[in-house]
Formats: C-alpha cells, sequence, structure tokens
C-alpha cells in the first residue's frame, strides 16, 4: 500500500475520531482522486476502516469501486453481483450523521448503483436498498433527497410501483436534491410517469405540473418531455388542457410549445370533440409519439375523448337509440358503442340503463343527492383536510415573519444588502442563505 | 393587381376562422343560379371602383350574370385610367365567352355584340396617365420646395386621386397617408382619414379601417368640424366603415350597432356602399345578434333606421316576422333573399355564419316559454326534419344556449330542471379539491424557493439570450414508459 494511501487511511481514522467531519467531507474530492489512481488496494484500504466509525472514508472507497467498476467496458453481472452485498452493507449499516455530510457523494453512489441495475436488468433487486438509502439521507419524512428519483426510477423500471407511492404522497417541506435541478425534475416526472401508469391522472397532473412549473433559466429536456406528458394527461382528466400557471417561468411559457408542436395540434383537436381528426393526428403523429413512448398515453386521450362525447350526450338526451349514439360518437358500431357505455356506467361515469329490446339508453340524473352519511363523512374529510393545509400555510407564514432576517428586512435594516437583493434576484452569486431570504419576500 | 385584391379579400377571413366552423366560411367559388338582381339599377347605386369590384365579383359568383356584369364593368372602366383592369376584364370577357357554360339562349344572343379589346384606347389612356402623373408629379416638387403646407397636402392627395383612379391602390394610400403631415386643421385630418378608409376598405385591409377610424374620431375639434350637417354626414361615414370592418371580423354584434347609427339622410358615399347595403348589412347583423328587447328597441322602434328599412321592403319583412314569432314564413323569406345576398362582395362570406345564428335565435325563443315541447311540430315550424332539428338543439343544448334535453325515443323536448342544492355541492366539493391542490403547490413551491431548485444554464452567463439551450439531464429518455 503506497504512503499516500495509509495517508489517507490516518487523517479519515483521526478525523473521524475527533468528529470533525465537515473536515473531511472537504477532503473527500481530494482523497476519491488518490484512491482512483490506485484502485487495485481498495479492498486493502477497505479492511482497514470501520463501517461504523469511518463511514465518510469507506464512502470514498466504494464510490471509487462503482465508479470504476460503471466506467469498465467489460464489467459482467457476475461482477456486479459480487461487488452488491458490498454495496448493500454499506447502505444498510453506515452511519446516517456521518454520512449526511457527504450526502452528495452518497446520492451520487446511488445513482451509479441505479444505473447498473437497470442496464444489467435487475432494477428490482435495488428498490429495498433505495428505501433504506433514502432513510440514511432523510431528516424527516417530509424531506426530499437526491435519491428519491432513484427510487422511482428503478420502480418503474421495474414495474413495480407500489414502493414508491409512499413516498410521492408525502407533501414536501424540504429539499435537497443537489446543485442542479436535475434530480427533483427526475422525481416528479418519474413520479408522474408512475401515477399516469397506475391511472391516478389527479397526481400525475401534479406532479407533471411541478416539473413544468420549476424556476428555470434554461429549459430542460425533462421539463418538456413532462409537459408533453401534461398535455396528454390533462385531456384525460379534465377534458382540456389545462393552462400552466401563471407563476410558470416566461422563458418556459413562451417556449415549450413550440418545443412540442404535435402535442399542442393533438389538444387542439381534442377541444372540437372529432374522434376522427383525432385518430388521424395521432395516425399522422404516430412517429414522433412512439419516438416519445407516448403512443399508448396517446391512445388513451382518443378513448378518453370517445368517453366525453358519450357524458356530453347524457347532457343532452333523456333518451337515444344505440345506433344514434354509434353515430354521433363515431364509434363504428352499436356493440362497441354498448361497451363504451356499459364501461362507463360501471364506473359511474355516467348513470344509464340500456333497454336491450327496443335498443335504447335511458340516461338518468346523477343518483347522489348529498344527503348520505357516507356522503357527509366524505365531505367532512375533505374540510378537515382542508384546514390542515391552511394551517400549514398560517404556520409556514408566522416561520417567515417570525424569521430574524425578515424582520430586519421589514425594519429596514441593513440598506446595503437590500439594495444587492433587489438587483440580483436571479444571480447565482447570491448565497443560498441570501436566495432563500429573498424567496421568502415573493411568498 | 386584380388578383392581389382579391387574395387579400380572403385573408382576413382565414385568419380569423375558428377550425370548427370552417365550412361555413368556404370561401371557394359557390354558384348564384337564380338571382333576382337588376344589375343595372344595382350598379348604378355604385361609383367608382365600388362599382367595378361589386360587378366583377358578381361575374365570379353568377354565370348568368357574368358576360352583362363584365359588359358593364368594362364600359365603365372606359371612363376611368384603370388600363390594367380594363385589360383583365377583357380577359374575362374573352374566357366567358369562349366557354360558355349556361345553355342559355339568352346569354348567347347578347354574346353578339361583345366589346373587343381596344388597344388604340390601352395606348393612348396609359400615354396619358403618365402625363398626368408627371404633372401631379412636378406640381408637388415645386408645391415642395416653395413648402407651403396646404399646397402640399393638395399635391399628396391629387397625386392620390390620380393613382385611385388608375386603380394603383398601394401607391394611392401612400400618396394619402403622406398628406397627414401637412394637415393644419381638423378638417383637412378627417378627411384625410376618410381618403385613406377608402383605399383600405377596397384593399380590405380592416384593421387599417378601424385604426383610422379612431384616429378620425380623435381628431381634436371633431364634433364641431364645417357645421352640425355636414357633421352627420362624416360620423356616418364613418361609422359605416367601422361597422364594415367589424362584419369582416365577424364581430358582429358590434357591426349591427355601428350600422344602426348611421343615418339615411346623411348616407351618400356610393364609391363604398349604398344605403341599401346599410340597411342588409345592419339588419341581418341585428337579428343574428339583438336578443328581442334589443331588436324591439334598437331596430324596430328606430326612427333612424327605420329609413333604412325601407329601402329593403323584404329585410324589413322578415325583421317584423322575426319579432312577431312567425319564424318559418320569416325563415323561408330569408332563403329566398339569399341568392341576392350571396351576390354582394362583403356581407356573402358571413351568408352562412348569420343564417345560422338566426335560426339558432329563432329556435331558442321558440323553446323559452315552455316546460316541454314536441320537436315534430317544431321541426314543421321550422321546415326541417326532426332529425336535422335534433342535431341542432343538441348543439344549442351543448353550448348551454338552451336549457333542455332531448328524448329521443318519444321525440320530445324538456326543459331541463336543475337541483340547486346537488349542484352546490358538486361545485363546493370541486372548489375543494382545487383548493388542496393549489394550496399543495404553493407548500412545495416554497420550498422549492427556499431550497434554490431551479434549472440553470450549463454555460454560466450565456443564458440571456440562448433561449434554446437545455439544460441538465437527457437521461429520461433511457426508460421505459407505462
Amino acid at each position: 500500500m503506497s504512503s499516500s494511501l495509509e495517508q489517507i487511511v490516518m487523517s479519515t481514522r483521526s478525523l473521524s475520531s475527533t468528529g470533525d467531519f465537515k473536515e473531511l467531507t472537504a477532503l473527500l474530492p481530494k482523497h476519491i482522486e488518490i484512491l482512483t489512481r490506485n484502485h487495485q488496494h481498495l479492498d486493502n484500504v477497505l479492511e482497514t476502516l470501520d463501517l461504523g466509525h469511518h463511514s465518510i472514508g469507506m464512502l470514498a472507497v466504494m464510490y471509487v469501486k462503482m465508479n470504476l467498476f460503471a466506467n469498465s467496458n467489460n464489467s459482467t453481472l457476475e461482477q456486479f453481483k459480487l461487488l452488491l452485498p458490498q454495496l448493500q452493507e454499506f447502505i444498510h449499516c453506515c452511519n446516517k450523521e456521518q454520512v449526511l455530510f457527504a450526502w452528495e457523494t452518497f446520492a451520487d453512489l446511488c445513482h451509479l448503483i441505479t444505473n447498473q441495475l437497470i442496464d444489467f436488468g435487475i432494477p428490482i433487486t435495488g428498490i429495498k436498498l433505495m428505501m433504506k438509502a433514502i432513510r440514511k439521507l432523510q431528516t424527516r419524512d417530509t424531506h426530499l433527497t437526491a435519491v428519491h428519483a432513484d427510487l422511482c426510477k428503478l420502480c418503474l423500471a421495474s414495474k413495480c410501483l407500489k414502493p414508491a407511492l409512499k413516498y410521492l404522497e408525502k407533501d414536501i417541506s424540504q429539499i435537497d436534491t443537489g446543485e442542479d435541478a436535475k434530480q427533483f425534475l427526475l422525481y416528479f416526472y418519474y413520479g408522474g410517469m408512475i401515477y399516469t401508469a397506475l391511472k391516478k391522472y389527479e397526481k400525475a397532473l401534479y406532479c407533471f405540473e411541478v416539473c413544468t412549473m420549476t424556476p428555470a433559466q434554461a429549459i430542460s429536456h425533462i421539463m418538456v418531455e413532462a409537459y408533453k406528458k401534461f398535455m396528454l394527461v390533462s385531456p384525460i382528466l379534465i377534458g382540456k388542457v389545462q393552462f400552466l400557471p401563471n407563476y410558470t417561468c416566461n422563458l418556459v411559457k413562451r417556449h415549450v410549445k413550440r418545443l412540442c408542436a404535435p402535442y399542442v395540434e393533438l389538444s387542439n383537436v381534442y377541444c372540437t370533440n372529432n374522434c376522427d381528426e383525432m385518430k388521424r393526428i395521432i395516425r399522422k403523429y404516430e412517429e414522433s409519439l412512439i419516438r416519445d413512448k407516448n403512443l399508448g398515453l396517446a391512445n388513451q386521450v382518443l378513448n378518453s375523448l370517445y368517453k366525453k362525447n358519450i357524458q356530453r350526450l347524457t347532457n343532452t338526451f333523456l333518451t337515444l337509440s344505440l345506433t344514434d349514439v354509434a353515430a354521433r360518437v363515431k364509434l363504428s358500431n352499436i356493440a362497441e358503442a354498448e361497451k363504451y357505455i356499459l364501461n362507463m356506467i360501471e364506473d359511474a361515469e355516467i348513470f344509464a340503463v340500456i333497454n336491450q329490446t327496443d335498443g335504447m339508453v335511458v340516461f338518468l340524473d346523477d343518483p347522489e343527492k348529498y344527503n348520505s352519511p357516507r356522503m357527509l363523512a366524505k365531505l367532512e374529510k375533505e374540510m378537515e383536510e382542508c384546514v390542515e393545509l391552511g394551517k400549514k400555510v398560517l404556520q409556514m407564514e408566522e416561520e417567515v415573519i417570525t424569521a430574524p432576517t425578515y424582520i430586519r428586512k421589514v425594519c429596514g435594516g441593513n440598506e446595503q444588502e437590500e439594495q444587492a437583493l433587489a438587483n440580483s434576484p436571479a444571480q447565482n452569486a447570491t448565497t443560498t442563505q441570501v436566495q432563500g431570504k429573498q424567496n421568502t419576500y415573493t411568498m | 393587381m386584380l388578383q392581389f385584391i382579391q387574395q387579400n379579400m380572403v385573408e382576413p377571413m382565414q385568419v380569423d376562422a375558428p377550425p370548427e366552423d370552417n365550412d361555413n366560411t368556404e370561401e371557394d367559388p359557390f354558384i348564384v343560379e337564380n338571382p333576382t338582381l337588376d344589375l343595372e339599377v344595382y350598379a348604378n347605386s355604385y361609383t367608382g371602383l365600388a362599382r367595378l369590384f361589386r360587378l366583377i365579383y358578381i361575374a365570379d359568383h353568377c354565370p348568368s350574370l357574368r358576360i352583362e356584369a363584365l359588359k358593364m364593368a368594362i364600359n365603365y372602366v372606359m371612363a376611368t385610367y384603370n388600363v390594367s383592369m380594363y385589360t383583365t376584364l377583357h380577359k374575362k370577357l374573352a374566357q366567358a365567352v369562349s366557354a360558355p357554360v349556361l345553355p342559355d339562349v339568352a346569354v348567347q344572343s347578347t354574346s353578339q355584340d361583345i366589346p373587343t379589346i381596344d388597344q388604340a384606347w390601352v395606348d393612348s389612356r396609359s400615354k396619358k396617365a403618365a402625363m398626368k402623373l408627371e404633372k401631379f408629379d412636378t406640381d408637388l416638387k415645386n408645391y415642395k420646395s416653395n413648402s407651403i403646407k396646404e399646397s402640399i397636402r393638395r399635391g399628396h392627395d391629387d397625386l392620390g386621386d390620380h393613382y385611385l383612379d388608375c386603380g394603383d391602390l398601394v401607391n394611392a394610400l401612400r400618396c394619402y397617408s403622406r398628406a397627414r403631415d401637412y394637415c393644419t386643421s381638423g378638417k383637412h385630418v378627417v378627411n384625410m382619414c376618410w381618403n385613406v378608409l377608402k383605399v383600405s376598405i377596397y384593399i380590405q385591409n380592416w384593421t387599417h379601417v378601424l385604426s383610422y377610424v379612431t384616429k378620425a374620431q380623435n381628431t381634436p375639434d371633431f364634433p364641431d368640424i364645417q357645421g352640425k350637417e355636414n357633421n352627420m354626414g362624416i360620423i356616418t361615414k364613418l361609422k359605416v366603415a367601422a361597422g364594415l370592418a367589424e362584419l369582416a371580423t365577424r364581430k358582429y354584434k358590434a357591426a349591427a350597432k355601428l350600422f344602426l347609427q348611421a343615418s339615411l339622410d346623411h348616407c351618400d358615399f356610393p364609391e363604398i356602399l349604398s344605403p341599401g347595403n346599410v340597411a342588409l348589412y345592419g339588419g341581418l347583423c341585428a337579428l343574428a345578434t339583438f336578443d328581442r328587447f334589443e331588436l324591439q328597441k334598437q331596430v324596430i322602434f328606430s326612427g333612424s333606421f327605420k329609413l333604412f328599412l325601407e329601402l329593403e321592403p323584404q329585410l324589413r319583412d322578415i325583421i317584423f316576422k322575426f319579432y312577431e314569432s312567425k319564424y318559418a314564413s320569416c325563415l323561408k323569406l330569408l332563403d329566398e333573399i339569399k341568392d341576392n345576398i350571396l351576390l354582394d362582395m362583403y356581407i356573402a362570406p358571413h351568408v352562412n355564419m348569420l343564417y345560422t345564428q338566426i335560426r339558432n335565435r329563432a329556435l331558442i325563443q321558440y323553446f323559452s316559454p315552455y316546460l316541454s315541447a314536441d320537436m315534430r311540430r317544431m321541426a314543421t315550424a321550422f321546415n326541417r326534419t326532426v332529425p336535422a332539428l335534433e342535431d341542432e338543439l343538441m348543439q344549442l343544448i351543448l353550448e348551454g344556449q338552451i336549457q333542455a334535453r332531448i328524448d329521443s325515443h318519444n321525440k320530445i323536448l324538456y326543459a331541463k330542471d336543475v337541483d340547486q342544492r346537488s349542484t352546490t355541492f358538486e361545485k363546493s366539493i370541486l372548489l375543494g379539491k382545487e383548493y388542496r391542490q393549489r394550496t399543495r403547490m404553493l407548500i412545495l413551491r416554497a420550498a422549492m424557493l427556499k431550497h434554490n431548485v431551479q434549472v440553470k444554464c450549463p454555460t454560466v452567463n450565456s443564458n440571456l439570450n440562448s433561449d434554446m439551450s437545455i439544460g441538465s439531464g437527457s437521461s429520461s429518455h433511457s426508460l421505459p414508459r407505462n
């Protein structure tokens, strides 16, 4: 073992024992560089370190190992399977407090693992691991970490979506996803996809909306893709394309439509309620839809248009023959119309009765009279939720108005600082702390 | 030049056309078979380019009047310097004669005395026009060197008049607009605006028309220019020009209101419209967009517009029939005059649209007092088959114009009773949902801003101009989608 490696071990040990993890984290990039150069001795270094006490040092070694493995061209599944238990042990047993100091490297390690798992086609084995990793990085359960996106990605890749839901349902109050917004965007993009797959369109729409309304100085590909899906999910859910909220950054508002022209056309056609035209448009843009892997979703949009048209019929007719239904909704035959109506009755999307003897459909009104105990319970629950949210907002406001920085600002404290704030709202030069403070004013 | 004008005629409509009702606004050559139009009288109510354009429009859309219209146009154009129009008209005439689409005896008999193109006239006219142009040009230069504002203004106006006479609309517009800088009084400004308006109407640049109408109305001493009597004339002119522009941009209600403000005694501008046109445009637009009360107050009881309606007795009957709820005869009369209206260049593109709106209005009014109505009887009242009526009603219900539902089995239309309690519940549940969603978003956004989540430009400091630069990450493409 070369002297430089010995030095690493030494400094790791001494700094860990004195508890100076900040210093150790600052040394991390240098350590990783040296370790990468001496990669043949990595296991030796590992032996000299104790997992519980020297987690940051271990993290450096693990990261180097994983990085080398990911970058080598002839890595095999067998090799990976040998490496995996080591990684699992590390993630399971590492010291949470220590790892938190070097969370960025830790998250990078997780990204590497995730990508390898997907490349080798065994994403499902990583789900538990990532859940553990998230727990290591989380300070509370509404804390969004950089590893969340990895979990979602693995869930999507393995088509095992349930584990991610637990995290997606949380209202996020703290965000640590790294320097750029990539992990943040990815989390909501994948989250939206997971919800779409589960046909929970409302939440999916929410996720995609978050993705597109993220403050931006440049348009990310992820945002564009999210907006494409947004434009497909939105008609399915509410029958038209929802407008982007007006706090969406102007850059996005201006350019995003141009970047997904086929989708804009698709949604325009949707608004005309013309199924044949819709079919034509989907066929016309089939290629780009397949390229974006959105064809299935687009077909669902078409399906929802049929449903929407049937729903429109219920608003205009009391009775209508099945033949007329088929003709007006432009379905090919009576059987198909009947199938649609049956499905919709089952899903309580319309209220109707089919009379098979004379082929008439009788549309009824919504039987819900809002006078059942069940409805009362539902209403109460929803009101409670609203009150809960309202309280939360109040609490946040209180936090803001009692914050020292805010008080200083209101009382006209440091004028120079104020000037700096007013002049450089978007400059990266301002520190996180300053930025955070400034944003509280805009709320 | 003619083609240029026709293209322009189409363009403003196409831009505004909402995609769903393109069947109403088709500019493709429709053909009118049986007009009951007296071409002679019709043509004599216009002068200048208006007469030529109208005759050409008729020639384009009505085969049975084509040759006669073209001949009249040629006769008329001989009195002007519009040489290019003359040649195009002859070309059209030659086409019409060589391809006799109608085996009509009358047409063939008249085709004996087809005027032939008079090259000598063309040459002499071109020469004369050029000379005149030169004269006006040198005059203007002289005025300019003497820098007498009034003369320069007149010089520009003369030049504009001459260009207009030659049919060069673009240059005419330019000259008239240039006169603007030399206007010394409100009267001149209004005069300049009217000149520009005229040409803009010929070119069918409607936004231009509207802006110049406002310009004229905003002239500082507009109300007391040229005395009261003359003033009414100008107001009528401006109102009608604005109405025409609103009509062309499909704002029928605004158009109707503007036309209704015209005064017959001062309605004297045959170079644009005849009083009959004002009556027709105003009446139809009002019928299509006014409710019963407005119709009564602003049209039927309007002293000034009544005089206009006397010029178009058929239209007057239609409006009265509509008001008396005799829809069947009203619609029948409307159909009768449709052929003639279709030959009017300004309203023709809107005829179908206006007619549909009038029908819808009639349907709504018919049903308004009933709780349930037999669709068979309704169909007879509207000259329609039951299925066609059903379609119309469905459209109206979907648009929310009639609160009713159709019993397609028994063919009865029922007025809808809305359960206020249920709808209130429904609405509040929806609102609660929205509130929760928005508040969640708010909380998340607060967190985002607090932690400075922001898509950053990969290249520092070049982000101001690079609008297309793509930020972080494209790994999203490597995933299977569901």
